[in-house]
């Protein structure tokens, strides 16, 4: 890969269009936001409520769907043998360079509250025993017959294990799948090519596994009493969504900017905003889905997860019945309606003004599955529901992770092609029409 | 605003380092499979397609179309005897009141999905191999819609009392019950079934128009006036390959949201319920991949046989077998990845009836056909990873009947085991259907198809139009590959 880089500099370092100052702004706003966050996260373990690993996990929720989503769709595109897709293609083989800067960033608010608080403050209550839950027949974690019954899942070695398995996916599938498509720039073989389907077709069972259980385990088993087979899905929506908008965005800024001027155009725009808008629809048939079973069944162990997103202990509403109608309306019902329209597709500003909205909702979306829980109170149901109430840590958190993933994706593109030059379908997708 | 629309106008420095790149641009040579092969033109398309209707009628047509007709009559013969006699002469009895009717239903209304996929959600991905199969899998899925419908219109019991479904307040002012998903059926069936009618019959009629020229001129008037009736006045003029054209995209669009909510609806007969095994959230989805999945099995069934039989090699390519079977793959293991979820969640969410139906389907009274669905729906289509499985059209054949019969157990499996042993030991039962039920479901074999056999004989089975249109010949770009065109139907084509 350092040969294909030492070729590719010339021109690219001519094409950069000063891209690597951007990059190291990215790395700077992004140490200093993780570096805020850590601290945030340290005095919160040792006196605080764990609200600034909530913070972490959010950002870290929502700049990992945007990676797994571009994962997604690049060995979709492979498999679909999508013409049009390959001058964005690189753009995502770009960002699949913060995958292992990823792994790292999730190792403190797993590890930190093991060495600073003996796991009391883990954001997971079922990784502290003695954790009291909350409610009118208080019991705590061990000796709660739920979770001793999924003890043999829901136990830290194995947590640790799955994130490793997890890691082991998303990192080895984007460095195969980069290291094919650059290889290919300076020899040229249809065998790269051939490599990257192949890697695709078992790739996208790899990466359908690794998203669910991810899901599962970081976002699901916060409130480990609650289960919906679904929950994956919803995650591989929202990774979509927030996969496609972060192109479009990234795109686009390259292209009139940066390293893609000339490439990309508003054909691109086109088929990507189609693709917003199928994903917009099926992030809201996949969530209506689990919500509408879950509401009709009206089983108390499942419907308590909606409750707490709706009303306080004595039945009244709170903050997140306003988040969760703001999800219903922003992230469904105005991007499907704005996106129906055709030059919304075609007119950059709009297009990109209509992906920073879905961002700023799938950010939404985020805190609304991670941050409502039940914290104990001598309420009549013995709990009291965790506000949505954002602060400064979660932007901490937003933008330090946020500048190390556009830091990893800016220096990658600083080193390679624009585009990947001896594709197959490199043509048509230069000449990409509706 | 209009002005973003147009590209940037690069600066001088910009231009020079985008040709810069672009002069090192040189593709590998992987070309795209041609979808019409033996460089035929769009007069061998013309003939070959309205060829078969126009032709003597065969002799294994005469044949099979009176084994099918045949068969039908057991379809006929067992409503017949449940009319006159009531809805005990099927398997039912407490505790599975929903047996092979509802099976059978969901069965039938899953394959037709597979042609709702092809003509509208395959158009809108703009997956042109889609051309040659499209009418056909169309016309299955009206028929399959058909059979599905006979089973809860009869289920109902005083079948003559039906139209009680309907939210007409009948002579006691007694409404439907809308909260119920059986009657969110009524809707999204009724829906779809005129929906798939009026996109099916549109695509039909250039092509209809185009018979009832040929008709005309070989001198065949009442041939040609009954095509005439339906072509509708169609003169292959650019207005109304406009018109057509539009309409094509909006019908699939409409088309495209209405078959996912079709076995939406269809799973949520089960899910909505708080039974074990029925209630999970996943239904949704994984009813809907189940369906493309059997829908893909059933359009094999149909097309490769009838590709052998007229010598349709060139227009149904390996590429297009390739392209089902993937497609077959990739369904089969979403339907396992369902499978696997439902196993897990329902020992993750550590509920004991919810784990109990579970083992139960795995190794209880009914372990059987839980492995025959098991092997028939992930197991057997794995093999499609293979090319050497994929070029054997015989062996295709066999694993979508697999697929067929995997898909049929699948809805067994849900709706008898879980009423079986639900929460009451003592209620439990053991289902078997009654010789009604097995007849009346052999016969719907014979019923959908005699409608097929009669569609292949009377129209044109594949849309001429379109499939001109992806030859290299309409590609008026000059990129050599009809392919990468995105040309109108060739209008020059429509008569030849």
């Amino acid at each position: 890969m350092s040969a294909n880089a030492s070729t590719a500099s010339t021109s690219v370092a001519a094409s950069s269009g000063g891209k690597k100052d951007y990059s190291m702004i990215a790395l700077i706003i992004g140490v200093i936001g993780i570096a805020i966050a850590l601290i945030g996260l340290v005095m919160d373990l040792t006196h605080g409520e764990g609200r600034v690993g909530q913070s972490w996990l959010i950002a870290y929720g929502f700049w990992m769907a945007m990676l797994i989503g571009m994962l997604f769709l690049t060995q979709l595109t492979y498999l679909f043998d999508a013409g049009w897709a390959v001058v964005v293609r690189r753009q995502w083989e770009n960002a699949f360079a913060a995958f292992p800067w990823m792994a790292l960033i999730l190792v403190p608010v797993v590890a930190l509250p093991f060495f600073v608080s003996d796991s009391s403050g883990a954001i997971w209550e079922w990784m502290d025993p003695s954790f009291v839950l909350p409610g009118i027949h208080a019991t705590t974690v061990g000796n709660d017959a739920l979770y001793i019954a999924k003890e043999k899942f829901l136990n830290v070695p194995f947590f640790i294990v799955r994130l490793v398995i997890y890691f082991a996916v998303f990192c080895g599938l984007g460095s195969l799948l980069r290291k094919h498509s650059i290889q290919n720039d300076a020899q040229p073989d249809a065998n790269n090519w051939l490599a990257c389907r192949k890697i695709s077709a078992i790739g996208i069972y790899l990466t359908a596994f690794a998203t669910t259980f991810m899901a599962f385990d970081l976002f699901m088993s916060l409130s480990y009493h609650w289960f919906s087979t679904m929950y994956g899905v919803w995650f591989f929506a929202a990774s979509m969504r927030a996969g496609l908008a972060g192109t479009v965005i990234l795109c686009n800024l390259a292209g009139t900017k940066g390293w893609l001027q000339g490439f990309y155009n508003k054909h691109h725009n086109y088929f990507l905003g189609c693709l917003c808008l199928a994903f917009t629809v099926f992030w809201a048939y996949i969530s209506f889905s689990q919500y509408f079973l879950i509401y009709n069944a009206n089983i108390p162990e499942e419907t308590f997860w909606f409750n707490i997103r709706e009303m306080n202990a004595d039945g009244s509403k709170n903050s997140w019945w306003w988040v969760s109608m703001a999800l219903i309306f922003g992230h469904f019902l105005i991007p499907f309606l704005v996106l129906l329209f055709y030059k919304t597709k075609v007119i950059r500003n709009r297009l990109m003004g209509i992906c920073g909205w879905i961002l700023a909702f799938t950010l939404l979306d985020m805190y609304w599955n991670i941050l409502p829980k039940q914290e104990a109170d001598d309420s009549v149901l013995g709990y009291y529901v965790q506000q949505f109430i954002p602060n400064v840590w979660d932007i901490a958190a937003l933008v330090g992770i946020g500048g190390i993933v556009i830091w990893a994706t800016l220096r990658s593109a600083a080193k390679h092609k624009p585009i990947p030059l001896n594709d197959p379908r490199i043509k048509e997708s230069l000449h990409a029409h509706q | 605003m209009s002005d973003s629309t147009a590209e940037l106008t690069l600066s001088p420095e910009a231009a020079r380092q985008r040709d810069e790149v672009l002069a090192q641009v040189k593709p590998v040579d992987v070309p795209r499979p041609e979808l019409v092969t033996g460089d035929r033109d769009f007069h061998w398309v013309t003939e070959k397609i309205c060829g078969i209707p126009e032709s003597k009628t065969p002799r294994w047509w005469w044949i099979m179309f009176l084994v099918a007709a045949s068969m039908a009559t057991f379809t006929l013969f067992g409503l017949t005897w449940l009319v006159s006699t009531g809805v005990g002469v099927w398997g039912l009895a407490n505790p599975v009141n929903w047996g092979w009717a509802i099976v059978n239903f969901v069965f039938w209304i899953g394959i037709g999905h597979a042609g709702t996929l092809i003509s509208a959600i395959l158009c809108l991905l703009r997956q042109k191999w889609r051309v040659s199969i499209n009418r056909a899998a169309e016309a299955m899925t009206i028929f399959a819609v058909v059979c599905a419908g006979l089973f809860p219109l009869f289920h109902v019991g005083r079948v003559w009392f039906a139209w009680w479904l309907f939210p007409l307040p009948n002579s006691n002012w007694i409404w439907p019950q809308f909260r119920s998903p059986l009657e969110w059926d009524v809707f999204a069936v009724s829906t779809y079934g005129t929906v798939s009618v009026l996109f099916w019959y549109m695509g039909l009629i250039p092509d209809l128009g185009t018979m009832r020229d040929r008709a005309m001129k070989g001198g065949r008037k009442l041939k040609a006036m009954a095509y005439g009736l339906f072509a509708m006045g169609w003169r292959n003029s650019n207005r109304h390959w406009r018109n057509y054209e539009m309409a094509y995209l909006l019908l699939a669009g409409l088309s495209t949201p209405l078959v996912l909510s079709v076995h939406t609806i269809v799973s949520f007969d089960f899910a909505a319920a708080n039974l074990p095994g029925w209630h999970t959230t996943i239904f949704p989805p994984y009813f809907v991949a189940g369906a493309i999945f059997s829908g893909f099995g059933m359009v094999l069934t149909l097309m490769l046989p009838l590709r052998a039989v007229y010598g349709l090699h060139n227009l149904i390519t390996q590429y297009h077998i390739d392209c089902m079977c993937k497609i077959i793959l990739a369904t089969g293991s979403m339907v396992g990845y369902a499978y696997s979820m439902e196993f897990f969640i329902a020992w993750y969410g550590a509920n004991n009836f919810e784990v109990f139906a579970f083992v139960n389907r795995a190794f209880g009274q009914y372990a059987w056909a839980y492995w025959i669905m098991v092997s028939c729906n992930v197991i057997s289509p794995q093999l499609f990873w293979f090319k050497k499985v994929r070029q054997n059209t015989a062996l295709v054949w066999i694993i979508c009947g697999f697929v067929n019969v995997g898909m049929w157990f699948e809805r067994f499996v849900i709706t008898v085991t879980s009423l079986a042993n639900d929460f009451l030991p003592s209620s439990w039962g053991y289902y078997s259907p009654t010789i009604v039920d097995i007849l009346t479901f052999f016969g719907t074999f014979g019923l959908f198809s005699t409608l097929f056999l009669l569609f292949v004989r009377f129209l044109p089975m594949m849309p001429m139009g379109e499939i001109k249109a992806v030859m290299p010949a309409a590609d008026g770009h000059g990129h050599g590959s009809g392919t990468q065109g995105q040309g109108y139907p060739a209008k020059e084509g429509g008569h030849h």
